[in-house]
């Protein structure tokens, strides 16, 4: 087969791959960086005591706190926020230890509190040469609530989840109505935003994460219109068809999850932000701020959205290329735009929901692939192709998802498995999906 | 560069057992995919069910081992079923979804720690393969392949394998010759055409599950029984999507494609691999590698052939959907 070099999608793809080559290598970090420098160690010392609702909180002041590693000690004294920031010579490991006779009284020791942790800088999930962690005195009343008293934390789990596959998959619905594709490669433009924003939040100029978040946002955007002026419009010029699109699709992921694996390293890594707050308490559940931050921002993302589709004209025009694209083209709809503009607000929207799911769960290479399959139970479930459909079957599989904890405690690893058991089963019943339309099928 | 054991190295991987286990999923696939149309992303959970049934019964059980061998034939056979009843009444990017949740509950299911009595939980299974080594003709000390030495148990899975390949790819072959394979064609080119001449398509589809399904639960023993040890990490859905980049790489709806398509695929993985390998290495002799340490390192050069594999086969479908050897009358491509 003769292949016409300059014309064809290759020297374009060639382009893409140099486009997500040369972010990866922005994003990219000597691992032996953090090896030689000073770290602090932030201890706190917090009072459980039995408030309304056994979760009150209470800071102690004036511990007494020790460091010894091999490389040096350190000792400290914690102040009014029960807070003590330790400086240590070298990121090595370390014993944590607090004076148990320096508490104030009545501030008890109970048979469940430690009073000495260690401290590993190469190890966990937090980057960089911070390390913090929490000794807690007084007793543990969180084990009395019972199983109904962790219901409502549960359901707010589930909705945190919900409303984050939620953004990834109105994204993923939007793309398949209008083009018929199933877009395996979702996962990396998911997984994008969370890196570009992790680079501008600790690599490079180390800007806070609300200000990094966009920058990922838009890289996502980016990626989704690239893919679409280099890789799809092409291959719709030649009538490619749709089977071989999704497995091209799914060569693409592939490839660009481990050219992520490559540069980022298999790690976890979190935000500088956002990580290890308090808890707020609203009556019978506690939600950090950070969480609660996603949930808002999801609700209004996923509201304004809907109102956009159902009310602007740009929104009408993606539904009628979606219901039938022949006759919007008809009616003097330019359909190449509206799909582009399907796949950089598709993006946009994948980016904001992989910066939230970085902040919630940290990012890491395959982050996207994780939650992949649960964006694909949740657009089938919902009907293919549906934005709306995906809303609710994104709440139908995040809802699924995160009371299978509750049901089954002592599972927790298999919280995946009550999604897709839920898939399967659903479709058994409605074919068609929630609110797909009905076809004959074979 | 020690270019003769890289050589050697590569064509090894490229016919060892290891690739017979690889021809033989990608033949089970190419007999949903490629002859029937049938877009079945759960092949790997067809391997792992085979792998499961061959190592929980003679490692937990000690059954007989062919018992074991019946029960993956058996349980292949079932899990088909379970999968066509279920998603053949579906569209075709429904059946896709589904049978990746199904591949992905199986493995996800074998991974649990709550099952780790039973199928080793992420540590997997040991030591279900002694009665491969008592039928083992070959003495122990192995042959040499230039200089890629194979010991007389991978050479005995080597040999035993190739002869059952050959088997299964004649049947493969005669069957697809036969008015069966005929029909099932006809479904994949036309599945209304096929009903209106009174075709049952449901039951030929759900036959073609079953047989593929079977072949690809064998491949999953070769698996196993060539790394002597059976873990759920083994069968995600890269297993698929590679056994996918296999059969359109070597032809589709070909009986040779699964076996030439793996052949040049393992070897160009393990070549890339093994060449980046020495590039990267260091001795206390010879601190530099040949390639920079800041544009790879001995960390990290693993993931290149995964990005090969994975450009490789969006590379392919575009680019060359007949494979090397296809023929283009026969991509199947378009699956409704």
């Amino acid at each position: 087969m003769r292949i016409d070099i300059a014309k064809s999608p290759l020297r374009k793809g060639a382009g893409v791959l140099g486009l997500f080559l040369a972010v990866s290598f922005a994003l990219w970090t000597p691992s032996a960086q953090a090896a030689q420098e000073d770290g602090t160690i932030t201890v706190s010392v917090v009072e459980r005591a039995s408030g309304d609702n056994g979760q009150a909180k209470n800071p102690v002041a004036g511990v007494k706190i020790r460091v010894q590693g091999a490389a040096g000690s350190a000792d400290g004294v914690t102040d009014a926020k029960g807070l003590a920031v330790l400086n240590v010579p070298q990121t090595g490991k370390y014993d944590v230890s607090f004076d148990v006779t320096s508490l104030p009284k009545g501030v008890a020791v109970s048979s469940d509190t430690k009073t000495t942790a260690s401290i590993d800088f190469s190890v966990g999930v937090s980057v960089g040469t911070g390390k913090s962690l929490s000794f807690f005195v007084g007793s543990d009343t969180r084990a009395t609530r019972g199983r109904w008293g962790l219901l409502p934390q549960t359901l707010v789990n589930g909705i945190k989840l919900s409303l984050i596959l939620a953004i990834c998959s109105i994204g993923l619905a939007l793309i398949y109505g209008t083009t018929g594709l199933t877009n395996f490669a979702h996962s990396e433009i998911i997984t994008m935003a969370a890196m570009v924003t992790f680079w501008f939040n600790q690599n490079g100029p180390r800007w806070p994460l609300l200000l990094a978040a966009p920058f990922g946002i838009a890289a996502s955007a980016l990626m989704g219109s690239a893919f679409e002026l280099r890789v799809w419009r092409p291959l719709r010029r030649r009538s490619t068809s749709l089977t071989s699109m999704m497995i091209v699709s799914i060569g693409m992921a592939i490839g660009t999850r481990y050219v992520y694996l490559f540069f980022f390293g298999g790690r976890n890594r979190r935000f500088v932000q956002y990580v290890g707050d308090p808890e707020i308490d609203f009556g019978p559940v506690g939600i950090t701020p950070r969480d609660l931050g996603i949930m808002i921002i999801s609700a209004i993302v996923v509201v304004g959205f809907s109102i956009f589709l159902l009310r602007t004209r740009f929104g009408k025009a993606i539904r009628a290329v979606s219901d039938n694209s022949d006759l919007a083209s008809a009616t003097g709809i330019n359909t190449d735009r509206i799909i582009l503009l399907v796949w950089a607000l598709g993006g946009g929207l994948a980016g904001i929901g992989g910066v939230m799911l970085g902040a919630a769960t940290g990012v890491q290479w395959d982050m996207g692939n994780v939650i992949l399959l649960l964006l694909f139970a949740a657009f089938t479930v919902g009907g293919l192709g549906n934005p709306f459909g995906a809303l609710a079957g994104s709440f139908v599989i995040g809802m699924f998802t995160e009371l299978w904890t509750w049901v089954f405690p002592n599972v927790v690893e298999l919280k995946t498995l009550g999604a897709l058991i839920a898939l399967v089963v659903i479709l058994l019943v409605r074919p068609e999906g929630l609110l797909g339309q009905k076809e004959r099928v074979g | 560069m020690n270019w003769g054991l890289i050589l050697s190295n590569s064509v090894y991987t490229a016919i060892s057992a290891n690739a017979i286990a690889y021809m033989l999923v990608a033949t089970g696939l190419n007999v949903h995919f490629g002859y029937t149309g049938l877009l079945n992303f759960g092949q790997a959970g067809f391997a792992a069910i085979g792998a499961y049934s061959l190592s929980i019964p003679i490692s937990r059980f000690n059954w007989p081992w062919p018992c074991a061998v019946l029960l993956v034939i058996v349980s292949a056979v079932a899990l088909a079923l379970l999968l066509g009843f279920t998603t053949l009444r579906l569209r075709a990017d429904y059946l896709a979804i589904v049978t990746i949740a199904v591949a992905e509950i199986i493995r996800l299911s074998l991974n649990s720690v709550r099952f780790t009595w039973l199928t080793g939980g992420n540590d997997g299974l040991q030591g279900f393969t002694s009665f491969m080594e008592k039928l083992n003709p070959f003495p122990q000390q192995g042959i040499w392949l230039w200089k890629q030495k194979i010991d007389g148990y991978r050479l005995w899975l080597l040999v035993s394998g190739w002869v059952l390949l050959m088997v299964v790819a004649t049947l493969v072959y005669l069957l697809m010759r036969s008015p069966w394979g005929r029909v099932l064609r006809s479904i994949r080119e036309d599945e209304d055409a096929a009903r209106s001449l009174g075709k049952n398509v449901f039951a030929y589809k759900l036959q073609s599950l079953m047989i593929g399904g079977a072949i690809g639960a064998i491949g999953g023993v070769w698996l196993v029984l060539d790394k002597q040890s059976s873990q759920p990490g083994d069968f995600a859905t890269t297993f698929t999507f590679f056994s996918y980049t296999i059969i359109i790489l070597g032809g589709v709806a070909r009986v040779k494609g699964p076996v030439i398509g793996t052949m040049i695929f393992l070897f160009v993985i393990q070549f890339v691999d093994i060449s980046l390998q020495q590039a990267t290495k260091t001795t206390p002799s010879d601190p530099t590698p040949l390639l920079p340490t800041w544009l790879i390192d001995q960390n990290n050069y693993a993931q290149l052939r995964f990005m090969v594999a994975g450009f490789a086969l969006a590379a392919l479908v575009v680019f060359r959907p007949q494979g090397i050897f296809g023929d283009k009358r026969e991509q199947a491509f378009d699956v409704h």
